[in-house]
């Protein structure tokens, strides 16, 4: 059984069509990644998988239920990890826990909220009141309070937006955990980076349609990597009559130059023979947007065919 | 049984955060303890009541039952303001995830409203009972005007929640709320209709908060007992109210939650 099967969703809000046409299948046990720009339909996904809404057409199953026929069964296997933070402010982290873990029906509150403060590392302040929190310290308590009580199914929609280098580290590692215990992830992100240090699988969504599935290798593959070069602004001209000369395509902005990989593998070797002193030579991080362009571009070029 | 923890859990949260929060105090429970002191020690000397020449003590006796639905009305606007904070914060949509029943979470706002209105209604009449109010009702009366109080709580508790739902912030979800302070204060609820302008006390007349306030005040002191129809009148607006506010807020609910 897989853990979640969508085929041919569609869903709209008035005349606004936001999911087109919606199929993916998550196995169960792994971290599937949803990648999209804001307003591609991650969150609207996701609200149709967490009994939230229904779909418009299409087929969907979640542990193998229907979402809506058997509401109250799928509530019972999955947890919703949603973008904005839902905790009250005036009480203390363990009374959020406690509320939860109680409306959950979870057997041994306490045992349970002390094993949940320990795995996220919440013990020093879990008796504080939240509105003297940090922002790290929010995320990781409000992923506590969607962990509790075991959920088969965790959706974590952008856990990370808005979290600082080392929790975004320290909630990867807890993801990563989530799939040792056997759990699934059902992630959504708009970090690329996020995507490939996680994922057993990527989707792309794309203006309410998937535009691609794969493991991270296979995604990857689709990114043209590019290099950043900057040389001295005495040499510029020079470095460029050497590149054009070599007939190596690049990109320039004053002293800088940008090629592709096979690019930069030829005119880097020829700049420095001929004493171009290079100041920078960085690889640029790939960026969400270039995946785009390029599978936009793939798309069309497709479609042309 | 599971449903009944659950309620519970979610009630105890509403009233904790209102018994934790000083702006809710001191609007709710507060302010009204205020009116009522300023309004009898420094207006009610001059104000003729319906009950005799002015004087502070008969004004207490007149105007104690009208500041106690006063005080409810103002919890109404807090009931509205946590509905839409939960619901704008994204709090609901968790609690919709969860394997809870659907009623519950509406329901549980609507009885942590009615505690906490209820409680609020104590305290200020504890504060009249300080001030030398003294009900000569019986132990009927005294019940069947806790019934009222809970009947209007429940009541505009109901009236609360399209208006909660459907607010789009924090800030303008209590604003329904003066409607109820207006309809209160242009009523018998603090001072008799009788000396009031025409055109208002026409008005004042025929709107729903005077037979409740009438009724209410009845119910406490036998001398202002009101007729079989005011008493009918205050139970059919009321009861029109939970039958229409419940019916709508159902409706707004379901569009946002249950069809979305």
């Amino acid at each position: 059984m897989n853990a979640i099967e969508v085929k041919n969703v569609k869903k709209g809000f008035g005349k606004l069509e936001v999911l087109k046409d919606v199929t993916l299948t998550v196995q169960p046990g792994e971290i599937y990644t949803l990648l999209g720009e804001n307003g591609a339909g991650k969150s609207t996904l996701i609200n149709i998988l967490t009994t939230l809404s229904q779909a418009d057409a299409g087929a969907v199953k979640v542990m193998g239920l229907d979402p809506i026929c058997d509401g109250k069964h799928v509530r019972r296997l999955i947890s919703l990890n949603a973008q904005t933070m839902t905790l009250d402010e005036n009480f203390t982290g363990e009374a959020n826990l406690r509320l939860i873990a109680k409306l959950r029906g979870v057997a041994d509150v306490d045992v349970a909220i002390k094993e949940m403060s320990q795995r996220l590392e919440l013990s020093a302040f879990i008796q504080r009141k939240v509105n003297t929190y940090s922002g790290g310290m929010r995320r990781r308590l409000d992923i506590a309070m969607s962990l509790l009580g075991s959920p088969k199914l965790v959706f974590l929609d952008e856990p990370t937006t808005g979290v600082d280098p080392k929790n975004r580290l320290a909630l990867w590692q807890l993801i990563r955990e989530m799939r040792a215990n056997g759990q699934t992830v059902f992630l959504t992100t708009q970090y690329l980076d996020e995507a490939d240090a996680l994922s057993d699988h990527i989707a792309f969504i794309h203006d309410g349609r998937i535009v691609k599935v794969g493991t991270p290798a296979e995604i990857k593959r689709q990114v043209t990597t590019t290099y950043s070069l900057k040389v001295a602004e005495v040499q510029r001209d020079e470095a460029t009559n050497l590149l054009k000369n070599a007939a190596i395509a690049f990109t320039q902005r004053e002293s800088e130059f940008e090629l592709d990989e096979i690019a930069a593998k030829q005119g880097l070797p020829i700049l420095l023979a001929n004493g171009i002193q290079v100041q920078h030579f960085n690889l640029n991080e790939t960026k969400l947007e270039t995946v785009f362009l390029n599978l936009m571009q793939q798309e069309v070029n497709h479609a042309n065919h | 049984m599971q449903t009944i923890k659950q309620l519970t859990a979610l009630v105890t949260r509403i009233v904790r955060q209102n018994l934790t929060n000083a702006d809710t105090l001191i609007t709710v429970i507060a302010m009204p303890v205020f009116m009522l002191l300023f309004f009898v020690y420094a207006f009610g000397g001059n104000i003729v009541t319906a009950t005799g020449p002015a004087s502070s003590s008969e004004y207490l006796r007149y105007a104690l039952p009208g500041f106690l639905l006063l005080t409810m009305a103002m919890g109404s606007a807090y009931t509205a303001l946590r509905i839409n904070y939960d619901q704008t914060s994204g709090f609901l949509n968790r609690l919709h995830t969860l394997p809870i029943p659907r009623w519950v979470i509406l329901g549980s706002h609507v009885i942590a409203s009615v505690i906490f209105m209820l409680l609020a209604e104590v305290v200020v009449f504890l504060t009249g009972l300080l001030m030398c109010y003294r009900t000569d009702a019986g132990i009927t009366s005294i019940v069947a005007f806790w019934g009222l109080s809970l009947l209007f709580s429940v009541a505009i508790t109901l009236l609360a929640i399209p208006f909660s739902l459907k607010a789009a912030d924090y800030a303008s979800a209590g604003g329904f709320s003066y409607l109820l302070l207006m309809l209160l204060f242009v009523s018998s609820a603090l001072m008799p209709t009788a000396g009031m302008a025409k055109p208002v006390r026409l008005f004042a007349n025929h709107q729903p908060m005077t037979p409740i306030v009438n009724t209410a005040r009845g119910l406490l002191d036998h001398s202002m007992a009101v007729s079989n129809h005011t008493l009918w009148l205050a139970m059919g607006w009321l009861g029109a109210c939970v039958i229409i506010f419940s019916g709508l807020s159902y409706w707004v609910y379901s569009r946002l939650f249950l069809h979305k």
